[in-house]
């Protein structure tokens, strides 16, 4: 471009110097004095054009390497940076095929839920609104076949306080579709809920679990955690599939009126054995699940003798699980044996039937459940905190919002008899905000 | 030394590849665009697999073919109609299975690809790989299932 006005540039230079000098000279005559004048300004003139002659051969000589750039080799530096770069491209490539293929990231998920009620919904000493659970839980991946489960729960107490438990610290190994076996801390498989609807508000359709299957220390009665190993899977037979579980771990103790699973092993030594075996329909049936559970287990209380049962359920549970309906239904019946009193055998029995429609707008539910547990039985006298051993029957009626995919607004109103110990009643109305993430 | 004309063209090359790929990290993450016509259920060649199975292997019912272990992935560019064609489920109840499922068992949800190009690489470049795709696959892949 500079090239283009190199030639206009000194023409237009050279024309203004020499009218510059011409038109001086026609008014100057043959003076002597002006004559020097008009030589004197040739001169400037004549500078001034070497000048900006100058200028424009520095300016040129500026401009031709970038001018010649396009024809000449390039040079090692921007072959070496163009390899770089197209190096770069590639390895995002592959990064992007591969992108969540690794295992270096853990993501964190969890429950929430808040709530409120006339009645705590664990505990009717106390009234109002109530924060209920934040669970987390992480899977991370560790092979092929190596599996971990990791939950970690920050839960309000009945009481109020606010505690922190290790849920679940289990890691497994898969052997195949049929057979993992995992060890640690889990939830102990029996019926359905336990293993299925277990921490997070959200995950359940109902606000709360039936009151005899609710956590060791918000007033239940059952064995749900489980430290030992356990061996589960699913063998395809016809349309559906058999399922099973077996397990062994430390035998519970009731300390302080709470069962304990033993996280660090028990006192006697004796193990807990249990198992579940149910078939899961496929075809017509598909979404129907049903089967039998049962445990033996040693228990210890923390009483001056120590008293020993040996507490023995069998039972059973069906499940229907629709796009249309949920329903549950599970039974427990026990038979324990008073190893340290003398009293003989003892059979109580428990259970609920929970039936859920799941309409486009919510989830309504109805659930009865009922536990007549024997007095005289060592193992639930012991039970003591939030009156879990007494017997019970309570009916409730429940409403399921989705307010988005992550979040479920609940509504239950019960109506709960005790019917021994102390006898009571009472109608709750409780109200549940339930997350995910 | 490498003339000029090369160096413009890789520099051109390189330039619509970079493109190419903000545009498909784009695609993944607006995850639910869906193809209309047909969809391919490809696994890796090392994998054996009946078309019935497909189901279950997305829903983590199925961790294994044989000895295998399988590892499904989603791709956010065609997972609308297999979601719809094959699962027969809407993507907000397919990530609530997911999530009770890896809270109950400790199985991961399966990664989400961005693109039909991306699946295919996976796939051909992982064993017991399995994905979908919404155009003919190329070759490398096996071809478990047409919807």
């Amino acid at each position: 471009m500079l090239t283009q006005f190199k030639f206009p540039l000194r023409a237009l230079v050279l024309g203004a110097a020499l009218s510059t000098v011409c038109g001086a000279a026609l008014a100057a005559g043959s003076d002597g004095d002006k004559l020097a004048e008009m030589q004197r300004k040739l001169d400037q003139s004549i500078q001034m054009i070497e000048a900006l002659s100058a200028r424009v051969r520095e300016l040129e000589a500026h401009q031709a390497p970038a001018k010649q750039a396009g024809a000449a080799p390039a040079t090692p530096a921007g072959v070496e940076r163009l390899d770089s770069v197209e190096q770069r491209v590639q390895q995002m490539e592959a990064a992007n095929a591969n992108r969540h293929a690794d295992d270096s990231s853990l993501p964190i998920h969890g429950f929430a839920d808040v709530g409120a009620g006339n009645y705590n919904p664990l505990n009717k000493e106390l009234k109002g609104a109530n924060v209920g659970n934040l669970d987390f839980y992480l899977a991370p991946k560790l092979g092929d076949r190596t599996l971990s489960l990791f939950e970690l729960n920050f839960e309000v107490s009945p009481d109020g306080t606010v505690g922190v438990d290790l849920e679940r610290a289990q890691v497994g190994y898969q052997f195949n579709d049929q057979a993992t076996l995992w060890v640690g801390r889990f939830h102990t498989p029996f019926g359905y809920i336990n293993t299925a609807l277990h921490h997070g508000g959200w995950i359940s359709t109902s606000l709360r679990r039936p009151k005899f299957v609710q956590f060791e220390d918000h007033g239940g009665i059952l064995p749900i955690h489980t430290v030992g190993a356990w061996l589960t899977g699913a063998v395809r037979s016809g349309d559906g599939k058999v399922l099973y579980d077996l397990y062994a771990g430390n035998g519970q103790e009731i300390i302080g009126g709470v069962l304990d699973m033993r996280n660090a092993g028990n006192s006697h030594g004796n193990p807990m054995v249990g198992g579940r075996l149910g078939y899961r329909f496929g075809g017509k049936l598909d979404g129907l699940t049903l089967g039998l559970h049962g445990f033996v287990d040693k228990v210890a209380d923390d009483f001056e003798p120590t008293d020993y049962t040996r507490v023995k359920m069998v039972g059973a549970y069906a499940v229907y699980d629709t796009d249309q309906w949920e329903h549950i239904a599970e039974f427990y019946a026990f038979n324990d044996e008073d190893l340290s009193g003398g009293t003989g055998s003892h059979r109580s029995e428990a259970g609920f039937v929970q039936l859920g429609y799941r309409a486009s707008w919510g989830i309504p539910y109805l659930r009865y459940e009922r536990a007549s547990l024997q007095q005289s039985d060592a193992y639930f006298a012991a039970l003591t905190s939030l009156n879990s051993g007494a017997s019970y029957y309570r009916n409730a009626l429940g409403l399921r919002f989705e307010l988005d995919a992550k979040t479920a607004l609940k509504f239950e109103l019960a109506n709960t008899h005790t019917t021994d110990r102390a006898p009571d009643q009472y109608n709750e109305a409780q109200v549940q905000y339930a997350i995910r993430f | 030394m490498r003339s000029a004309s090369e160096l413009s063209r890789r520099t051109t090359s390189v330039r619509r590849r970079l493109s190419a790929l903000v545009t498909l990290l784009a695609l993944a993450a607006a995850a639910g665009s869906a193809s209309a016509g047909d969809l391919f259920v490809i696994c890796n060649p090392g994998v054996t697999l009946q078309a019935g199975d497909v189901k279950d292997v997305f829903l983590g019912d199925k961790a294994f073919a044989g000895a295998v272990k399988l590892s499904p992935a989603d791709n956010a560019a065609a997972q609308a109609t297999f979601l719809e064609k094959v699962l027969k489920l809407d993507a907000g109840k397919y990530s609530g299975i997911w999530t009770k499922k890896s809270f109950r068992d400790g199985a991961n949800p399966p990664p989400v690809k961005g693109t039909d190009a991306e699946m295919v690489a996976y796939v051909k470049q992982t064993p017991g790989a399995c994905g979908y795709v919404g155009s003919t696959p190329a070759a490398g892949v096996t071809v478990i299932a047409k919807f």
